[in-house]
């Protein structure tokens, strides 16, 4: 897991952090790294950077509620991905949206965005936090609106070489688990799900394809759930006695996400049961009545029963139900339902009707999901004698208290059934209590791990992980570079293209078929005054380049000489030459060559130094060839030394590298120093030596 | 080495005939669309009924008849049992589609070509995607990827990209690149440099005026026509352009204030709306902005009211109206009623958005000059009085008394060769089938059927003597801790949540308007009365152009801008398919193909390809350059074996220096954008005659050779600088060099 690669020597430290650093895989979390709220999750891999969610912790306030952000530089985030509209999970968005150096794109779904906006607005104004407290306003909210972009289920987008996309997740509507695959090494973050289908929502999907890392939430540990139809019973039985009885039920919940399947079901419930249309349903909550309409227009991303039933009348407009505004609106004569927030009784609607109701025997309460500890409610399910009323009195309490808890959270049976099928070779766990995220880590080890191929990991806030991906990187040789495939040995050039992380092999010609470059030939045509015999020039080059030859121009029938196959000289006028060629660096010096040459005839300066032919002998020739080898070799390794057999031997930083000047040759114990030299050598051989005839 | 790709039309090509083609991608056939015209004529079908058993998978683009007509007719009666590929939208407007379809040629005709059930259980087959999901086939196309696009034009219109070993097959027609008040338009950015591209030439001749001039038009014609005492008909589709339309008018009457009532009707016209309502998604930015930020559903209509039935429209308030009315080809449906009522007056106006079908009343009216008078046939389904329904009822009498007959003697035979008892009347065991709650016609048919059984699924068995109750012998199996259970048995069924949901709905036939349900169920002995009559086109008659289609301009940049290194053309006139033919193969590929029925061209690519591994040693030497979205760098390698020997892998090359390659200079140089970089860099540059630059006072820079391919398609550029010898000379050189890169 964690990097084993010893100390690369100074030598290779140029390439070596490159590939090291490209390979590895990081996950640091945030927020919600062994505890639950501020949902962030950061992922870095060959340079690309994913960050999952974006949350507030709801038990702190201001600054503190916030991800550890400062762990990371939000300018490298390429993308942000954001599975649900709860604010431990979205809710620091505008923060980091509008206060931070982050310019990646953020991604979520269309529900997931309708419902942002609602529900972040509402928390605003709701939240009694002094101005410098304030994490954003309105405004930034709003401002955040256009720059989130949105994902359908199943749309493959890809953002700087990341694709990714999304499944369903349960949960919530719009709910949503990411898969991201950045060169072939697949990351799947689950986000908040549930397995389990429900009245309007599908159960989070199966990947079609196993990832490489699975990053799961771990909210319910090892818990176990209710089956769903026990405690739909439970909840419909305990409405449908209170109410025929005359009494009056109290269901506190929060305003969005479990609170619409128990209308649902309310709402199902009374339209089978005749007895009970005369009692009234009240929904109290103005933010979730604002989202009904995008309950309504989203049936898109429910499951099937809700698209079936849609073919006949949209369930989400409710027969049964009628929204209150405030208490005030409510009049208090016989048996109702209630449903109101907040759902933990702090204060509010849900707060005064239970202070109305709960000294009478008849009427009941139902908690219909987690509750926070230190909240009323979360006392009144140990059903104490007495509570405390918001005015401060004591009351008995009379009216009974039952707990059923819709949740959508996986449980272990879901959370171990989906990571048998789903196999991934690394579960990251977050977004759990550490006892609860411990108790999974240890039943999934002796699960899963026994193999030794499964590696559970349940790093805590600002805590990294470090993996290594070995990607082979497969190229794809097309086009006329592939008109043949090579045999072992055989030598392969071309222009390699790369594009995200697709590799391609072709030929020059190919690249504008292939890719949308497009590759240039550049004719430079230059005129020289020269009043000189024409014949002067030629010889002169005769001196100097192997090959000059001699021709006439097809078209004006003038002399024309061709430089080393390359740059044509042509006799333009008397007092003119022209050269003309294909720019190239060798055809440019060539043709600069040829200029000076042309320049210090037509300046009659004294001649160029020409060294007659018999004056120079091979053996001198090489001489001085290996001394300017041998000078250049001291220029960039330092410590360059003569062995008995001729070689060279070079040290440097204790590691030693011998050359055969003859062959090239390089043997070394280090892999990196060897590659440096024989380089080097190459390069240098290419100075020292005549430039090669081309095609030759 | 490429993958084989052939392509077949099997309708619509140098005509506009509904399209269909076949595409067969390394033997596995896809049929793409499957249309249809308004004329349901069976011989267009021919050429599919003789390859619909072979079609592996079927896709389809657009939720018209058109594009999807004869999906029902082929499932139920050509043998096409393909699984069927779609968006949502396509799915669901679609199946509305051709429910329209069907009620409107049912209450003029005795249509029997296809019936619901037949459309319900071809849809039913659909599996619906989402813009560019990656869909992997498996089984026989395994490998195959198809992903759908969007393409504008209609909600949930779909560009198909079939993708096998990182080829690219395209198909895209009828597609619009402009976005729309509810659509946006197409990215042709997602499927660049496909191995082949499907495409039609359909508008490759038509010019458009601009948008807003048309909006303006539009509105002008319609609010002159209401103003002067006219009613205004304009014949739409079931569910695509008609919800423009329907924005164009909803918004253009919220601004003015008008009071003119709009109507909507077709036979599915509220189910539509309510569909279209939750199709937010599919739709374009604007309108997902707007409920996002306010949760102002588009279609949430104030304005337009919606009708299934006729009869509401005539109840409606004498006055001057809009009717949106099915189908747009007024061959049938409330569109040619209406017609034909309006025709005479003239004041009305008659305004065509779509180019009709060929052969239909519409195409005929949008001739030049109109005609004076058209003959048209007026068909009503009326029931039976008076001696015919006697007759009817005669002779469904008649029917059932055979089959009783036939069932009794069946019967008889049967008893006799079992059991010898015969069950008549008489016996006490038999309930008389008479009181059963069967409705009376069914009962009608199965009446005699009954009789031998008491309830339904209980045969006596042919050992008894007399009919009994079953009885099962109880052989339980005990053990130690008593009986044997099986825990299944015990298992609570998750059933209560879907009680409901089977009661309410549990069929796919979604919700049919309360009218058209009565009008299919009611199975009164009924008749379908025509006659012929001449109408007088009194009314003005305007086409004005709302496909929502690319227009001939905007297509050919688009195909350039795609770039395909092989094009079929189809779905066209003759005329605009060897225009667009032509400027393709001038302009943008050598490989055009304009295909005829039922010839397959083979559009498989000549690419020659072969798969490396990039060892680790080659790569931490290769120095990529960037360019835009792409890396590029120039590798000399060796060809080796992968540690598993199943890959050729390259490696570096070992030998001292590798082969002098000839150096290649990459990027794309705008002959205007180097001017402006001289320019920043204190030369002075002017464009000189024939597309020269001249730089400075001497040096002249200029672009030569082949440069009328445009785009992505274009060659090598050829590029010559020409001076005499000064130091400008050599600056400008530099400054050109900057604009490449060296490999």
């Amino acid at each position: 897991m964690a990097s084993t690669a010893q100390p690369a020597s100074s030598l290779k430290r140029r390439d070596a952090p490159v590939t090291r650093e490209g390979d590895q895989l990081t996950i640091i979390p945030l927020g919600a790294g062994s505890e639950v709220g501020r949902s962030c999750c950061y992922m870095t891999f060959k340079g690309k950077t994913v960050l999952f969610d974006c949350g507030i912790h709801p038990a702190y306030s201001g600054m503190s509620a916030l991800p550890y952000f400062d762990e990371i530089d939000p300018s490298t985030i390429d993308v942000l991905l954001i599975t649900h509209f709860h604010l431990d999970h979205a809710a620091s968005l505008p923060y980091f949206l509008e206060k931070t150096t982050f310019r990646g794109k953020v991604y979520m779904t269309h529900p997931t965005k309708a419902i942002y906006k609602l529900l972040l607005t509402d928390y605003v104004k709701v939240s009694k936090v002094s101005v410098e407290d304030m994490l954003f306003d309105e405004q930034d909210i709003n401002n955040s609106m256009d720059r989130i972009e949105v994902i359908d289920y199943h749309q493959t987008k890809e953002v700087n070489g990341i694709k990714f996309w999304c499944y369903t997740a349960g949960h919530v509507l719009g709910a949503a688990m990411f898969m991201v695959d950045i060169a072939g090494v697949r990351v799947l973050y689950t986000g908040d799900y549930s397995r389990e289908e429900d009245r309007h929502l599908q159960a989070a999907e199966m990947p079609e394809f196993s990832p490489d890392i699975c990053i799961i939430e771990s909210t319910y540990g090892v818990q176990l759930h209710q089956p769903r139809h026990v405690r739909e019973k439970r909840f419909t039985d305990v409405i449908h006695t209170t109410v025929s009885q005359g009494g009056r039920v109290l269901i506190p919940a929060f305003a969005l996400g479990r609170a619409q399947e128990l209308l649902l079901i309310l709402d199902e419930y009374w339209s089978t049961h005749k007895e009970l249309q005369n009692i009234p349903i009240y929904y109290a909550s103005p933010l979730a009545r604002k989202c009904m309409s995008v309950y309504q227009t989203y049936i898109l991303a429910m499951n099937e029963r809700i698209r079936n039933q849609f073919a006949h009348s949209n369930p989400f407009q409710f027969k049964f139900i009628q929204n209150l505004n405030s208490i005030d609106d409510f009049t208090d004569n016989g048996p109702c339902v209630v449903m109101a927030s907040p759902g933990g009784l702090q204060s509010g609607l849900s707060r005064q009707l239970f202070d109305m109701w709960c000294s009478d025997k008849k009427n009941s309460c139902v908690i219909p999901g987690y509750v926070v500890e230190g909240t009323l409610a979360k006392t009144i399910i140990n059903e104490p004698k007495e509570v405390t009323l918001m005015n401060g009195l004591m009351a008995p309490l009379n009216m009974s208290v039952h707990y059923i808890s819709f949740s959508a959270h996986a449980d272990y049976a879901q959370t171990s059934a989906f990571l048998k099928e789903l196999r991934p070779p690394n579960i990251v766990l977050v977004h759990g209590e550490a006892n609860e995220m411990g108790r999974l880590k240890q039943k999934l080890i002796t699960e899963f791990a026994a193999d030794g191929n499964t590696k559970v990991l349940t790093p805590k806030n600002c805590q990294s992980v470090e993996m290594m991906f070995n990607s082979e990187k497969m190229a794809k040789t097309i086009g006329k570079l592939a008109e043949k495939t090579p045999e072992v040995g055989e030598t392969v050039s071309g222009i390699l293209v790369k594009k995200g992380f697709t590799y391609q092999i072709m030929a020059p010609e190919d690249l504008h078929v292939f890719s949308q470059l497009s590759t240039a030939n550049i004719f430079q045509r230059i005129t020289v005054p020269f009043n000189g015999a024409f014949g002067v020039i030629k010889h002169r080059l005769e001196q100097i380049y192997e090959s000059v030859e001699s021709g006439t121009d097809e078209e004006s029938a003038v002399p024309t000489l061709l430089v080393h196959k390359l740059v044509t000289v042509k006799q333009d006028s008397e007092k003119h030459i022209s050269m003309h060629w294909a720019a190239d660096p060798v055809s440019d010096m060539v043709s600069d060559s040829v200029v000076a040459l042309v320049l210090n005839i037509s300046r009659e300066l004294p001649k160029v130094v020409i060294e007659s032919e018999a004056s120079k002998t091979e053996e001198e020739n090489e001489k001085r060839a290996e001394k300017v080898i041998y000078a250049l070799l001291v220029s960039l390794f330092g410590d360059v030394k003569r062995d008995e057999n001729g070689k060279l031997v070079i040290s440097v930083d204790g590691n030693v590298a011998k050359l055969d000047k003859q062959s090239g040759d390089v043997e070394s114990e280090h892999e990196g120093l060897k590659e440096k030299v024989r380089t080097a050598f190459r390069r240098i051989q290419t100075a020292v030596n005549p430039i090669p005839l081309p095609g030759s | 080495m490429g993958t084989s790709v052939q392509v077949t039309p099997l309708c619509g090509v140098y005509n506009e005939n509904p399209l269909s083609y076949l595409v067969s991608i390394d033997g596995f056939n896809f049929l793409v669309d499957c249309g249809w015209n308004d004329l349901f004529d069976p011989a267009l079908l021919e050429p599919l009924s003789r390859v619909a058993s072979k079609i592996d998978a079927v896709l389809l683009s657009y939720p018209d008849t058109l594009h999807l007509g004869a999906l029902p007719y082929a499932m139920s009666h050509l043998g096409l049992s393909a699984p069927i590929y779609s968006t949502e939208p396509v799915f669901r407007l679609g199946l509305l589609t051709m429910y329209d379809q069907y009620l409107s040629r049912k209450a003029v005709s005795d249509f029997d070509l296809f019936t619901l059930d037949d459309v319900d259980s071809a849809f039913l087959s659909i599996t619906r995607l989402t813009y560019s999901q990656n869909h992997h086939l498996s089984g026989k196309g395994e490998g195959i990827v198809i992903a759908p696009h969007v393409a504008g034009h209609l909600l949930g219109g779909t560009v198909w990209k079939i993708t096998k070993d990182g080829e690219d097959v395209v198909y895209a027609v009828d597609f619009n690149h402009r976005k729309e008040r509810h659509l946006n338009g197409i990215v042709a950015e997602s499927f660049v440099r496909p191995a082949v591209l499907i495409t039609e030439a359909y508008n490759a001749l038509s010019n458009q005026p601009h948008r807003a001039q048309r909006d303006r038009e539009f509105l002008e014609k319609i609010v002159r026509t209401l103003e002067g005492g006219g009613n205004v008909l304009l014949p739409v589709d079931t569910a695509g352009r008609a919800l423009e339309l329907i924005l164009i008018l909803e918004e253009f009457w919220a601004q003015r204030n008008l009071g003119y009532d709009i109507f909507f009707l077709t036979y599915v016209a509220s189910s539509t709306i309510d569909y279209v309502k939750s199709f937010l998604e599919w739709m374009g930015d604007s309108i997902a902005k707007s409920f996002e930020t306010s949760r102002n559903n588009a279609f949430q209509l104030k304005r337009v009211k919606l009708l299934i039935n006729k009869m509401d429209l005539d109840n409606a308030p004498i006055g001057p109206k809009v009717v949106l009315a099915s189908m747009a080809s007024l061959e049938a449906g409330f569109s040619h009623d209406i017609f034909v009522e309006w025709a005479s007056d003239v004041r009305n106006l008659v305004l065509f958005t779509e180019r009709g079908q060929f052969g239909t009343l519409a195409r005929m009216l949008q001739a030049n000059p109109p005609p004076k008078a058209v003959k048209v046939t007026m068909s009503k389904r009326v029931p039976l009085v008076g001696d015919e329904l006697v007759a009817y009822e005669e002779e469904q009498k008649r029917l059932k008394k055979e089959e009783e007959l036939k069932a009794s003697l069946l019967k008889q035979e049967e008893s006799r060769a079992s059991h010898g008892v015969d069950n008549t009347s008489s016996d006490p065991m038999v309930i008389d089938t008479t009181n059963s709650n069967a409705p009376p016609d069914v009962a009608g048919s199965h009446g005699g059927g009954y009789r031998d059984i008491l309830f339904d699924g209980f045969v006596p068995p042919s050992t008894s003597v007399a009919p009994m109750f079953p009885f099962y012998e109880n052989n339980t199996e005990w053990d130690d801790f008593g009986e044997v259970v099986n825990p299944d048995d015990y298992v609570v069924k998750d059933e209560d949540m879907n009680q409901t949901a089977l009661h309410v709905g549990g069929d796919i036939d979604g919700k049919l308007d309360e009218a058209a349900a009565s009008f299919i169920l009611d199975t009164k002995p009924s008749k379908v009365v025509s006659n012929e009559l001449t109408v007088q086109v009194k009314c003005s008659l305007i086409y004005i152009d709302f496909e929502g289609r690319s227009d001939g301009r905007s297509i050919k940049s688009i195909i350039a801008r795609v770039a395909p290194l092989k094009l079929v053309l189809v779905h066209g006139s003759a005329e605009a398919t060897e225009h667009l033919k032509q400027h393709c193969l001038k302009h943008i590929c050598a490989h055009v193909y304009a295909p005829q029925i039922e010839e397959t061209v083979d559009v498989t690519s000549d690419l020659c390809a072969y798969k490396v591994q990039l060892s680790e040693q080659l790569m931490s030497n290769v120095l990529f350059k960037k360019l835009g979205e792409y890396e590029v760098a120039w590798i000399d390698a060796v060809a080796g074996k992968t540690e598993n020997h199943d890959m050729l892998s390259l490696l570096p090359t070992v030998s001292t220096p590798p082969p002098r390659h000839k150096s290649v200079l990459v990027g794309d140089l705008k002959m205007a954008d180097l001017k402006q970089f001289l320019a920043s860099k204190g030369v002075q540059v002017e464009f000189a005659g024939g597309g020269s630059l001249r730089c400075g006072e001497y040096v002249t820079l200029r672009k030569v050779g082949v440069a009328g391919q445009k785009g992505g398609g274009s060659g090598i550029q050829q590029i010559v600088i020409e001076g005499p010898l000064c130091e400008d000379y050599y600056k400008i050189r530099e400054h050109l060099y900057s604009q490449f890169y060296l490999l």
